[in-house]
């Protein structure tokens, strides 16, 4: 609590600062309008990061609202591209601006993130709250003044604030609205025979309860999304020899030999939403190197926000399902009975069942749309755990990563949960396909008004 | 798979080399002759429960007050022929049918010669709390089989808390029993008003414990941060115990998922000082675990107190090495290093052959309802070779607390241990189960202590047998030293073929010693505390006389020297 009121605070004197310096520095707008759009995509992961009791799932959703409010708090302001009301999942009432008169765009963006954000994470802390206030106030102040008339400012903010609560309405059916109250059904009774998911003896979590079981009923984003074809399981077995039991016997023999390479793989993409932004954010977070590395429009930089957290949340709400519905073991339940007592994962286990891996999914989803907005040969330097301390534990240094392409870190992000010993290579395999698929269902829709 | 092919060895080495030197100790099942009817049933997953050994009318048979969790607990009074009542009804504690209780201990907290009682709780019944947490609850013992509800009298219905394992102990040595309490998330104080989504996100978060100072018999008051203990964690409580023989109580406290949030902790008590020193990483005693419960004993009688820490998958068992030595966990070597989950555990010499054996109640992570055997561990020339099967005592309830005491006061320790009702279908009884140790076949000294300036059972002091070479030491339990339970304050030697006992020696809290010289064996020895004043003052008096008048002699006989010359 007290490190996370210190943060806060640096935070705001971060905010404080920025002002000043903008002040300083009289008529010379130093906030582009793709600062904008950065400096609220990192206030939420701020946000995710450090709101209690958040979930990989929750923190999905939680993105795919705030993401969408961006795009769709500014859509309207350009000619090349399509607004996704009609086009998504039942929402359909989304205002549109009024004929004939102004608008600020970057000021319609800042009111609708600061209002998408404190609704969906209305669980946040005061303190968090107040530094949502104070970001909207700093932008809010600096773009006021380059306009004359106060109308245009006063009808734009209006504007975004009135798609947040839009999109907050409609967010409210979708069976996920304050998930976070609910992150494990004690009544719920599991599966309970050979090769079912078992409660971790090696955890990340004190609950012995399965996270969000009934999360794979939500509504998805995109229509399309919905009744994917359920993927396909090696049948369980304990023969040796038996492609089961290769499966985990890979996770077993690969542990023997992990290098310090791996191991570091493994940690990085640990993501713990105890400590971290969590799967998603992290994601949301390389969205946010490529906006940085390529300023882009205001639109592309909303829509490369869009279509990353749509394709990762509707990754998580099939993922889900497919977790519940097969409701697998992980190696930590496997390998001690029929392979090794004594052997334990390099990292802790999640308290979910195992197949698909959620990380695959969501990783391959983002990657797939990243590169649809930058094409696939966009290197980064992925600075997300840089400075963490080491890892006594396990022996470990968050070392900064490098890639040449999106679907590398994907690729990477779904071998660390096979390091980290808490997935099989069918789990990330068939993440990584799913994903793929999901997020090209999302680049398919009607983005742009006369596609390329 | 190697862990099978490395032990098997020596287990079947032990168990060779001292089959028939002693022959094997049987416990009998008389959970049902005895009249105990019991199970713990659990609010959520897989909190409670626990157990205490205590003499509620001081006719010299323990009596037992376990948690039931979410329904009535039970007060049993002991018959003294092997069976129990319970009045619990009667007993004016029918208030925790109110609470989804957890832990329970007692001490004479007011210091009138009688056994109270303490309970924790995590919640109140009837389940409109948001954020499950409800006050702890203190019953005075009337004196005449009944108690009576003194939690806010003493300041203690402030505390709303997830509280799991409580202890009596003497933190300053004035008589009067303090507390810890391990708390599992997050503490508030006072009552919670409307919520926020806010405070129930925060919920789930890691605890401080409470350190409650007994004011004179009069109030608690929390000291924690006074004390200079500053952790917050998963808390399942604490043991209070001299690990470094200084005569004062240290503190080693349990954490859940300690590799992952908070790990445990070993304080160094700095009295007569107002202050705990965190030694844990220095000691290597900053385990990071799931450290459910721990059991003190000096399992090879090398004068140094061992602990014995319970786990998820392998316990510790943390062998002292001496002041400014860290502890090294030998768990493995030993042989009480095997696959399980395991909540309580006691050391106790079950079958008086002069060294203590093991006994480690399991049970699984309930609503997950895998049947788990309990462990039962002889000590055999300090290596343990587990017979749960052969003693019978390897019951496949859901356990949690256990407590060791002597029933029917024929000598040996008896056992109980609490099982939780399993949430799903079972493969077999999980109930309450009370095993009577039969046939033990040496000889035995119970010990029980009378504080006058100390706790009045002798809580927080310490009972060490010297026969020959040998020297036994038993700490009064104040509880802690098993899982959310407390064992007898009564000591128990096993003495082998020993026909006499030496030595007993008496370390009172705060370091006085008190020694008695050719004790008879197979006996109550019932030790009153020797008022330090007149000790000290005859201490001083005596030799200040004989130093007057050897003085006096000398110049004397130098006068007369001095003439002479």
């Amino acid at each position: 609590m007290r490190i996370i009121s210190i943060r806060n605070l640096s935070f705001l004197l971060l905010c404080i600062l920025l002002t000043n310096s903008s002040c300083s520095k009289k008529q010379s707008p130093d906030i582009s309008e793709q600062d904008v759009a950065l400096k609220w995509a990192k206030m939420s992961l701020f946000i995710t990061q450090y709101t209690p009791a958040n979930s990989p799932t929750y923190a999905s959703r939680a993105f795919g609202y705030i993401g969408l409010t961006m795009y769709e708090s500014v859509v309207n302001g350009f000619e090349s591209h399509n607004s996704l009301a009609g086009q998504l999942n039942g929402l359909n009432n989304v205002p549109k601006p009024e004929n004939g008169k102004s608008y600020d765009w970057v000021l319609s963006l800042n009111a609708a993130q600061a209002a998408i954000l404190k609704n969906v994470y209305r669980q946040t802390s005061d303190e968090n709250k107040l530094s949502i206030d104070s970001l909207e106030r700093v932008i809010y102040d600096h773009f006021k003044k380059i306009h004359k008339d106060n109308e245009t400012v006063e009808r734009s903010v209006a504007y975004g604030k009135s798609i947040a609560d839009a999109i907050f309405e409609w967010s409210k059916t979708d069976g996920g609205h304050r998930g976070y109250l609910y992150n494990f059904d004690k009544d719920m009774v599991h599966p309970n025979r050979p090769g079912s998911w078992k409660p971790p003896l090696f955890a990340q979590s004190f609950s012995h309860l399965p996270l969000h079981p009934h999360w794979g009923e939500n509504r998805t984003f995109l229509k399309q999304n919905m009744g994917l074809t359920t993927p396909q399981i090696i049948p369980y077995d304990t023969l040796p020899g038996s492609p089961y039991y290769n499966e985990f016997l890979e996770v077993y023999e690969k542990d023997q030999i992990l290098t310090q390479a791996e191991k570091e793989a493994a940690i990085w993409w640990g993501d713990d939403p105890d400590v971290s932004f969590t799967p998603p954010g992290h994601s949301y977070y390389i969205a946010t190197l490529a906006v940085e590395k390529e300023q882009p429009s205001l639109i592309k930089s909303a829509e490369t926000y869009a279509k990353v957290s749509l394709s990762v949340a509707d990754a998580f709400i099939n993922c889900w399902k497919w977790k519940y519905h097969f409701f697998s073991e992980r190696p930590n339940t496997f390998i001690p009975k029929y392979i090794d007592q004594e052997w334990e994962s390099f990292w802790p286990d999640p308290p979910f069942p195992c197949f698909p891996s959620g990380h695959a999914i969501q990783a391959a989803a983002a990657a797939v749309a990243l590169e649809d907005v930058y094409g696939n040969t966009l290197g980064f330097i992925d600075r997300a755990h840089e400075g963490r301390e080491r890892d006594e534990v396990r022996e470990t240094d968050f070392v900064i990563r490098s890639f040449n392409s999106f679907w590398e870190a994907a690729q990477e992000t779904a071998d660390s949960r096979f390091y980290g010993g808490i997935h099989t290579t069918q789990d990330n395999t068939v993440g990584l396909e799913e994903g793929s698929k999901i997020a090209q269902n999302v680049i398919a829709l009607n983005w742009k008004k006369n596609p390329e | 798979m190697k862990f099978s092919q490395i032990h098997i060895v020596p287990y079947i080495f032990c168990f060779i080399s001292h089959y028939g030197i002693w022959a094997q100790t049987t416990f009998t099942d008389i959970t049902e002759q005895s009249g105990i009817d019991h199970y713990f049933q659990v609010y959520e997953g897989t909190f409670g429960g626990g157990a205490v050994a205590f003499d509620i009318n001081n006719d010299g048979f323990e009596d037992l007050y376990l948690t039931s969790g979410t329904k009535e607990d039970a007060l049993y009074l002991n018959n003294g022929d092997g069976t129990f009542k319970n009045i619990y009804n009667q007993s004016g504690v029918d208030v925790t049918k109110n609470y989804v209780t957890q832990g329970v201990v007692s001490a004479d907290v007011n210091r009138d010669g009688w056994r109270d009682l303490f309970v924790t709780t995590i919640n109140t019944t009837d389940s409109t709390n948001v954020i499950p947490r409800a006050k702890n609850l203190l019953f005075l013992n009337n004196g005449d089989m009944t108690f009576r509800d003194a939690t806010t009298e003493y300041k203690l219905d402030q505390f709303n808390s997830f509280s799991t394992g409580p202890s009596f102990g003497d933190i300053n040595a004035d008589g009067y029993p303090d507390l810890y309490i391990g708390n599992y998330f997050l503490e508030f104080e006072g009552t919670l008003g409307v919520l926020k989504d806010a405070t129930i996100v925060s919920a789930h978060q890691t605890a401080k414990g409470y350190l409650l100072l007994n004011k004179k018999g009069k109030y608690f008051e929390n000291v924690y941060e006074d004390y200079d203990l500053d952790h917050s964690g998963f808390g399942f409580g604490a043991l209070f115990t001299d690990f470094d023989n200084d005569g004062d109580q240290d503190l080693l406290v349990n954490h859940d998922f300690g590799y992952k949030a908070v790990h445990n902790f070993l304080y160094e008590n700095r009295y007569p000082k107002k202050s705990f020193r965190d030694i844990s990483e220095q000691y290597a005693m900053d385990l990071k675990e799931n450290a459910m419960g721990s059991a003190v004993g000096d399992y090879n009688n090398d004068g140094l107190l061992d602990y014995y820490v319970t786990n998820i998958k392998f316990n510790l068992l943390m062998e002292n090495q001496g002041v400014g030595q860290p502890f090294k966990d030998r768990a493995k070597e030993l042989g009480t290093s095997i696959f399980m989950i395991s909540w309580g555990a006691n050391f106790a010499d079950f079958d008086h052959d002069g060294d203590l054996d093991l006994y480690v109640s399991n049970g699984d992570l309930n609503p997950n309802c895998t049947p788990m055997g309990n462990f039962y561990f002889e000590n055999d020339n300090a290596m343990f070779t587990e017979k749960g099967r052969i003693t019978g005592t390897n019951d496949y309830g859901v356990g949690r607390g256990s407590i060791v005491f002597d029933i029917e006061n024929d000598g040996d320790l008896d056992l109980l241990v609490v099982n939780q009702k399993p949430v799903q279908d079972y493969p077999t009884a999980s109930v309450t189960k009370l095993f009577r140790n039969d046939e033990p076949h040496g000889n035995w000294l119970k010990v029980t202590l009378k504080g006058e300036k100390a706790e009045t059972n002798g809580i927080g002091s310490r009972v060490e047998v010297v026969i020959g070479k040998t020297k036994m030491i038993r700490e009064i339990d104040g509880g802690g030293s098993s899982h959310l339970s407390q064992n007898s304050t009564i000591a128990h030697f096993g003495l082998g073929k020993a026909q006499k006992v030496d030595s007993v020696i008496i370390t009172w809290v705060g370091g006085k010693k008190q020694v008695l010289l050719d004790q008879k064996i197979n006996q109550l020895l019932t030790i009153t505390e020797v008022a330090d004043e007149k000790q000290s003052y005859w201490y001083v008096i005596l030799p200040t006389i004989l130093l007057i008048i050897l003085i006096g002699f000398y110049r004397s006989k130098k006068r007369k020297s001095d003439k002479i010359a």
